[in-house]
């Protein structure tokens, strides 16, 4: 049969519809559908970028959609508010991704040993990770940090401390509060994927020569897990970087509190309708976003590599 | 068997695929003409989600429907996501309704960009429907170049209400036209560690606290934007001393005497606040006044009205209507206009008064003169019915400040497409100085950048 298909192959040389494109042939539908469905709008986007294109109800000012070559873009790097929103966002994201991880690892310590209703407490402390983003921010505004029904302010005013409006004074610390609420099981369970192929004869052997509990941690434990702390934090970045719900939900935006997604919405659909320009930002985030990705994705791989020689 | 299989299969296959493209035709074209035995007599309506919209959608059936024989097919959105639906519906010609709930700010707008139907003349020739009967203010805030684009469902303007028993514990008198500075005099000597001397909007928004903020500005003479002879934004006048003046104004009051977590803080908080009875007075819309004499509001009968209180000019209340228009697209304008007619109509405000679980007091109000001389509603909103209409008609739609400006009518907004947006990032960087983290200096610097950059 083997011969049978190598001659038929032979036969047909330079003919595109041998037989590998035969056997490729079911998956062009498919693959035509993606490129239409994620390039085409990439290459229109790219198009608008170069154009002072507006919603219609903006364009009523009589001035027609026109091409305006690099404008769209020089204007970005005149923007102290998008150098303000990407300032929100690396301070959003690395505070978010930080105490997430440092809560997720405390949590996967407990939780890596035998204790009455372990099953119960695993999943009450999963289910943060499980609920909708906005819910979450919701619940948050609504049932912790307002000052007229927050549980936050009742307590403090109960130990006779004054009540503090903590989304209006501290918008970016309520938002980080929420993130790291939400992203901290997902760290824990990576950790706890970590802490569990821990090789358990080596912290027997450190026992028995005599080391401390904390010793084994930062001497043996910690160096393990370096490798599930580094795919943590990037994994956690990814999806931190592009909060959105919490922002809209809590504070709708402002200084301290914007982040980059949010400053493209308000710059394009959310009542900005200025696609040109919002098109230029879009395409200067998905540039850096190549950037980190391709630096990111190679540390990854690395990760992957290490792991299989272990 | 390679090849038997081969031989096989796709005729199988052709047959199946035959027999299931018929089904779905025969489906379709069944389904089509059954809609299209029911499309004539029904219009899609597209309202917002709020208690006197509701009410109507629940009447629709037993008043309208089955006098005039037309179904009314209902979309009921929040603010937000009606104003999205309806700006995309509208402005691309979709034909998706006959009739869209849309604000006193797009309607002017729209009107002018050709996007819906003119009503003057059906409006004027429909007895039933009493056109003189419009609040002229309502009614001019819903026109343009003379034009009625929308007929008002729901009006309301803006005045402070105040807990008279707090100030007449502390002595004080409220003057029934006050100016800011007694207003602010007033809520710093009642202001107190358990009650706030004042309730003043500061979420971010231009709907929020650009609505609130913006009528204080006008009265202070200051202005967004300065305007061309032919009425367009010229220069963005944020960096002027008055806007400045307006702004630490607002925000100092908040700071010194105004509610708890500001900046977080509009309509609804405000209302729950000024019920739990921790704010004595709120400066806010008129239709809270409705509220707060409801027959379950716990600070029923102990409130005094007053008019939006003034600087420089003789008025500063806003005015908002939620309104029904015909968008040009509509495919059935005639029966839409019958749907209007009724449902704004004089007479669906009386069935309202009697066929609604709220009773009198929760009529749609503030569109009709005739409204307010009805005697179970004089009766029901005795405490705030004659100040509600003085405030409507008050409301100095077509002239809210000392300066000449773009985007009228138009009070608590400027009716330009781009105030939405620097409405909405300026109340942020507003919002942030009430709430001490921003200095008004950079507040009023960047928002002068983010206006004049608007409007180029």
């Amino acid at each position: 049969m083997t011969a049978a298909d190598a001659t038929l192959r032979r036969g047909r040389v330079g003919d595109p519809f041998s037989s590998p494109w035969r056997r490729r042939l079911p998956l062009l539908p498919a693959l035509l559908f993606t490129i239409a469905i994620t390039q085409l709008p990439f290459l229109v986007s790219i198009y608008y970028s170069f154009t002072n294109l507006k919603d219609r109800t903006q364009s009523l000012l009589p001035e027609p959609t026109k091409f305006v070559g690099i404008d769209n873009y020089k204007a970005i790097f005149n923007d102290p508010f998008f150098r303000q929103a990407m300032w929100t966002s690396v301070k959003m994201t690395v505070l978010a991704v930080v105490l997430s991880l440092v809560f997720g690892t405390l949590f996967a310590i407990l939780l890596d040993r035998k204790f009455f209703g372990q099953g119960i407490v695993r999943t009450l402390l999963i289910t943060p990770f499980l609920l909708m983003p906005v819910v979450a921010a919701l619940i948050w505004k609504q049932q912790m940090f307002s000052s007229l029904f927050g549980i936050l302010d009742k307590v403090l005013e109960f130990l006779g401390l004054t009540a503090v409006p903590f989304i209006s004074d501290h918008p970016l610390g309520s938002i980080v509060t929420v993130l790291v609420w939400q992203w901290t099981p997902f760290m824990m369970l990576i950790m706890l994927a970590g802490l569990q192929s821990q090789p358990s004869d080596i912290i027997e052997a450190a026992g028995v020569d005599g080391a401390t509990p904390f010793g084994i941690f930062r001497q043996l434990t910690l160096p393990h897990l370096r490798r599930y702390l580094e795919l943590g934090a990037l994994l956690g970045s990814i999806y931190i970087v592009q909060a959105f719900d919490a922002i809209d939900q809590m504070t709708g935006g402002g200084p301290g509190s914007t982040n980059v997604p949010y400053f493209v919405y308000q710059e394009s659909i959310g009542g900005g309708f200025r696609y040109g320009s919002a098109s230029a930002y879009a395409i200067v985030v998905v540039i850096f976003s190549i950037v980190i990705a391709t630096f990111a994705l190679r540390v990854l791989s690395g990760l992957l590599k290490d792991e299989e020689r272990a | 068997m390679h090849e038997a299989r081969n031989g096989s299969t796709p005729r199988r296959v052709k047959v199946l695929v035959g027999v299931f493209v018929a089904g779905i035709v025969a489906l379709a074209s069944l389904a089509a003409t059954a809609m299209g035995g029911s499309t004539a007599k029904t219009i899609s309506v597209a309202i917002v989600a709020n208690p006197q919209m509701q009410d109507i959608a629940s009447l629709t059936p037993s008043l309208f429907t089955s006098k005039s024989g037309i179904k009314v097919k209902y979309t009921i959105l929040d603010e937000g996501k009606l104003r999205e639906v309806t700006t995309r519906d509208v402005g691309s010609g979709g034909k998706a309704f006959d009739v869209v709930m849309i604000g006193m700010y797009e309607t002017p707008q729209f009107g002018t960009a050709g996007l819906l139907d003119d009503l003057t003349a059906q409006a004027k020739g429909d007895k039933a429907y009493n056109y003189n009967d419009l609040i002229p203010a309502v009614r001019s805030g819903l026109s343009a170049n003379g034009k009625l684009y929308a007929s008002p469902f729901y009006a309301e303007s803006s005045f402070v209400m105040y807990r008279k028993d707090v100030l007449k514990s502390k002595g004080l008198t409220m003057p029934s036209n006050p100016t800011w500075s007694q207003v602010a005099t007033i809520a710093r000597k009642i202001n107190s560690p358990s009650m706030a001397g004042i309730c003043l909007r500061g979420k971010p928004g231009w709907g929020d606290l650009g609505a609130a903020f913006t009528t204080v500005l006008n009265t202070f003479g200051g202005t967004w934007w300065s305007s061309t002879a032919d009425g367009k934004p010229a220069q963005a006048q944020i960096n002027q001393p008055v806007f400045k003046t307006a702004l630490d104004f607002y925000a100092k009051l908040v700071q010194d005497a105004g509610e708890k977590d500001a900046a977080n803080s509009s309509f609804n908080e405000c209302l729950a606040q000024y019920q739990a009875g921790k704010v004595a007075m709120w400066y806010d819309a008129t239709v809270a006044a409705g509220l707060l004499e409801a027959k379950d509001s716990p600070v029923k009968g102990k409130n005094g009205y007053a008019l939006a209180p003034v600087v420089k000019t003789k008025a500063s209340g806003w005015l908002w209507s939620w309104a029904l228009a015909i968008p040009k697209s509509s495919p059935d304008a005639a029966d839409a206009w019958k749907y209007i007619s009724w449902a704004t109509g004089p007479s669906y405000i009386k069935a309202a008064g009697t066929k609604t679980k709220g009773g009198w007091a929760s009529i749609p109000p503030g569109t009709r003169l005739s409204t307010y001389q009805i005697p179970q509603y004089k009766q029901a909103a005795a405490a705030f019915a004659s100040k509600t209409l003085d405030a409507m008609k008050a409301a100095p739609i077509n002239n809210p400040g000392t300066t000449k400006r773009p985007g009228l009518p138009g009070v608590q907004y400027v009716g330009i497409p781009q105030f939405q947006d620097v409405g909405n990032r300026c109340t942020q960087l507003f919002s942030s100085v009430i709430a001490g983290s921003t200095k008004d200096t950079t507040a009023l610097s960047q928002c002068q950048q983010i206006a004049s950059s608007a409007i180029k």
